[in-house]
């Protein structure tokens, strides 16, 4: 199990830096999620690396999606996620879609300073909030920090948020009932975290990150390859691949449910249109039910940027459906396997750390 | 006369070019040729798009074998291991005789040290054998397989020759290459932990998998896997099996996200209020 010492040495230097990061991540991921399980959806990490790559930001007006040999848009590369906008809007910006010129500047500069200032990692929300108060936040300062060496690179987007409808960038008002389900929960697993292995989140135990994969962090890449009939979306976090049919098929009997759901797709036009459906109650996603309903829509805007737009539509959870859009942007890196469960001796960790605990409790 | 003679002969002669080039042509692709059209990609190749399995009892032995009792008598028919012809060349794996020992003590041990068992990721070419399906999507430069099982995948990097595998992995790293009508795929920095079977067939880190992906109609694969590794075989060695496309009209990969199937095995000890002086 000794990968370090076989890594390769005639691979890019970013390579080998993205390969021990997520070995590191490997290791420590489980750490972090004991530590505070409830960010995990909220505040992925931020990478304090710099990656300007400003020709990601706008849709090149002169652009004409490349098609494949079968003629559709052609989708294909590897495509990361390494925004740095936060899901909802912070409520400093108000109605604000974008920043100002101005603004964008000081936020490319205190990047700078935060990055060469070498403190602890911020997260999603996290990083904008240090660059708007001033003040860095460490998520653990009690234990310790992950470094920054294994932390993928990012974008610096104008966008005040991923969400873009409702118009204000923030999630719509989650009904009554959908909020004392997950108050429940929430409840339970606070008061028993450590239990039994289904005590802990699904990241945790290597089953699944969700679907969609949705906020920027580590492992946020994908690559896509399309055949006539198929496009298969590989999510590198604890591997998975989506596959797309493109033939039109009715979606699998309503009894048959699935931790990413059944999907079906079209093009229409430059766009890949996917929608799914037969989730697993299971299959956790910001609260929502297995009954939910979730379309897709990916787009080449750019020859390095794939414009990414969802939709989730839930009646058990929220007033309204909601859209958001991240930018993927090229990557010149293949995925990684990311053997998860293999090498998952955190949970085993947690889990006799708590028995621990409880027979000295007991003593 | 002399000329008819001469005409006969040339005839025969041309007779003879012909059939010997038909025969050169079916010669490097004769499974190919014997299965007439199959289907091909817009750019020439033969196209393996499509859901595909393996049939019989390979993944419980890849060498011949006689049927045995499963471990857990509660089971009883449905967990009893059923017999197989193997799919090995020649019969036997080749083996050293410490690593034919540690094959014995890998079958003796099965349940507790099969890393399938675990929901760890098979490896190739176990994936490809496994009592579940794996769907193909082939592009001119890359060709991914998803595989039913702990939902692993691979993808296949076309005429990339010179691109090593960045870390060694559970599933590999696949480069491939087309020879004549064949796909040709090189698997190579395997994890040494993975096994060839149910039957404690195993490998090294030294393991190098050359596969052979084949027509032979347009609904069967003949696959073919040479397997060299210093560390455990005296000399390289094959295995051959079909691989039959799923032809139900729904066919389509679902999930099977094993490791929940896992967690009581691995974790179940570890439990609040579980025995421990189980182990």
């Amino acid at each position: 199990m000794d990968i370090s010492s076989k890594e390769q040495t005639s691979i890019r230097t970013s390579s080998v830096r993205r390969g021990q990061a997520k070995q590191r991540a490997q290791e420590h991921e489980e750490i972090f999620m004991q530590i505070n399980p409830s960010r995990r959806h909220h505040k992925p990490f931020i990478a304090l690396v710099l990656l300007l790559s400003a020709s990601g930001l706008n849709a090149q007006s002169d652009f004409e999606v490349p098609r494949t040999i079968n003629g559709q848009p052609d989708l294909q590369g590897v495509w990361a996620n390494n925004s740095t906008t936060p899901l909802q809007r912070p409520e400093f910006f108000a109605d604000r879609a974008t920043l100002t010129e101005d603004e964008y500047q000081r936020l490319l500069a205190r990047a700078a300073e935060i990055e060469a200032g070498g403190g602890d990692a911020l997260f999603g929300d996290g990083f904008l909030n240090a660059v708007i108060t001033g003040e860095v936040e460490s998520y653990d300062p009690s234990t310790g920090n992950y470094d920054q060496s294994w932390m993928a690179s990012r974008n610096i987007e104008r966008r005040t948020s991923l969400i873009v409808d409702p118009p204000n960038g923030r999630l719509p008002a989650m009904l009554s009932e959908a909020r004392e389900r997950i108050s429940t929960e929430a409840l339970i697993r606070r008061e028993n975290p450590s239990d039994s292995y289904l005590s802990r989140p699904l990241q945790e135990r290597c089953i699944t990150y969700g679907m969609p994969y949705m906020l920027a962090g580590y492992n946020s890449y994908y690559q896509i390859v399309q055949s006539a009939t198929h496009v298969a979306i590989i999510q590198e976090m604890i591997h998975d691949v989506r596959l797309i049919p493109l033939d039109g098929g009715a979606h699998v009997d309503a009894n048959i449910r699935l931790w990413h759901g059944d999907s079906r797709g079209h093009f229409e036009g430059d766009t890949l249109v996917i929608e799914t459906r037969n989730f697993s109650d299971d299959s956790v996603f910001m609260g929502a039910k297995g009954n939910r309903l979730f379309s897709e829509r990916f787009t080449r805007t750019a020859d390095d940027v794939l414009r990414y737009e969802f939709t989730i539509d839930d009646e058990q959870t929220w007033e309204r459906p909601w859209t958001a859009v991240i930018n993927y942007t090229h990557s010149e890196d293949p995925i990684y396997e990311y053997a998860c469960h293999e090498g998952n001796y955190a949970l085993e960790g947690i889990l006799s750390g708590a028995r621990a605990e409880e027979r000295r409790a007991a003593e | 006369m002399a000329s008819l003679r001469n005409r006969a002969f040339r005839f025969s002669a041309v007779f003879c070019l012909c059939v010997s080039a038909t025969l050169l042509t079916l010669t490097p692709s004769a499974l190919a040729a014997e299965a007439g059209a199959i289907p091909r990609t817009a750019d020439g190749h033969p196209d393996f798009n499509g859901l595909w399995q393996a049939l019989g009892n390979n993944h419980w032995g890849v060498e011949p074998h006689n049927a045995r009792f499963g471990p857990d008598y509660k089971w009883a028919a449905t967990g009893a291991f059923p017999a197989g012809l193997g799919v090995v060349v020649g019969g036997q794996i080749p083996y050293t005789p410490a690593a034919r020992t540690k094959q014995r003590e890998n079958q003796a041990n099965w349940l507790s040290e099969d890393p399938v068992v675990k929901c760890y990721m098979p490896g190739v070419p176990r994936a490809n054998y496994m009592p579940f399906p794996f769907q193909i999507v082939q592009s001119p430069e890359h060709i991914v397989m998803a595989y039913e099982f702990s939902s692993a995948s691979r993808i296949v990097y076309l005429n990339r020759p010179d691109f090593t595998a960045p870390i060694p992995s559970w599933m590999g790293h696949s480069l491939g290459r087309w020879e004549g009508d064949t796909l040709v795929i090189d698997v190579t920095e395997q994890m040494p932990d993975s096994w060839l079977d149910r039957s404690g067939n195993h490998h090294t880190e030294q393991l190098k998998v050359t596969e052979r992906y084949t027509f032979r109609s347009p609904d069967v694969i003949a696959y073919e896997a040479r397997l060299e590794d210093p560390g455990v075989y005296t000399r390289p060695w094959s295995m051959k099996m079909p691989l039959y496309r799923r032809l139900e009209e729904n066919a389509q990969l679902l999930e099977f996200k094993c490791v929940e199937f896992t967690e009581e095995l691995l974790y179940g000890h570890l439990v609040k209020g579980a025995d421990v002086d189980q182990d």
